[in-house]
């Protein structure tokens, strides 16, 4: 296996296990590797647009659908608990997972709790609208603002 | 993006925050969009869809508008 997607799967693995993302340093020893060319595997990751690192630390902040912090998109599924990114990736962790999942989020606008759900391969039928503040093509210029 | 109660909702914070209405996007639509990015992400064969991949998908729900064009 190529080992740019030994280290996506390993940082995926433990991710959906724990909805916690790994340091650099312990994906460098869950692959038996150094830190240094993790650090490289996981630049050409964010190069690919696989990843969002912190600008300062390079750990990772995104590793879509799934948020390293707390967002205002949480996310229950079989027990477990994750952050999603937006409202798109909270419906994608219910897809890359292949399992039902309830979100925990709110009305961008008034604040008013919402929830989500997906049972069975299908969204549950709720009232709500998703909003997209910036164009398809300028979705990278600033991944946490879209 | 932000999930909203209604499209008074989504009018009232584009005023608030200065921000030009886009288009809408279903719940349904929005769950397509989850499984055509996601659904083989945990996967080896995973990746993220190219440019014409993802106007392709984004077509395929009906979302037509230049606001989906990838390409600058």
């Amino acid at each position: 296996m190529d080992f740019d997607v030994s280290v996506k799967l390993a940082i995926y693995h433990v991710i959906a296990n724990t909805g916690k993302a790994p340091s650099i340093a312990q994906v460098a020893a869950r692959l038996n590797s150094s830190v240094a060319i993790i650090r490289e595997a996981i630049q050409r990751l964010y190069t690919k647009r696989l990843l969002v690192l912190e600008p300062d630390t390079f750990e990772i902040r995104m590793a879509p659908p799934f948020s390293a912090v707390p967002t205002s998109f949480a996310v229950a599924a079989a027990g477990k608990s994750y952050f999603a990114n937006c409202v798109w990736d909270a419906y994608g962790i219910a897809a890359a997972l292949h399992l039902d999942v309830g979100v925990s989020t709110s009305c961008g606008c008034c604040g008013e709790p919402m929830t989500l759900a997906v049972r069975e391969g299908a969204p549950v039928q709720t009232p709500g609208l998703a909003h997209f503040a910036v164009p398809a093509a300028h979705w990278w210029d600033d991944i946490n603002y879209t | 993006m932000l999930l909203f109660r209604s499209e008074e909702h989504v009018e009232r914070w584009c005023q608030t925050h200065n921000v030009p209405r886009r288009p809408l996007v279903l719940l349904d639509q929005l769950w397509q969009l989850a499984v055509a990015w996601y659904a083989n992400r945990l996967t080896e064969e995973s990746r993220r869809p190219g440019p014409d991949e993802m106007e392709q998908i984004f077509a395929r729900l009906g979302l037509h508008d230049s606001f989906w064009q990838v390409r600058r």
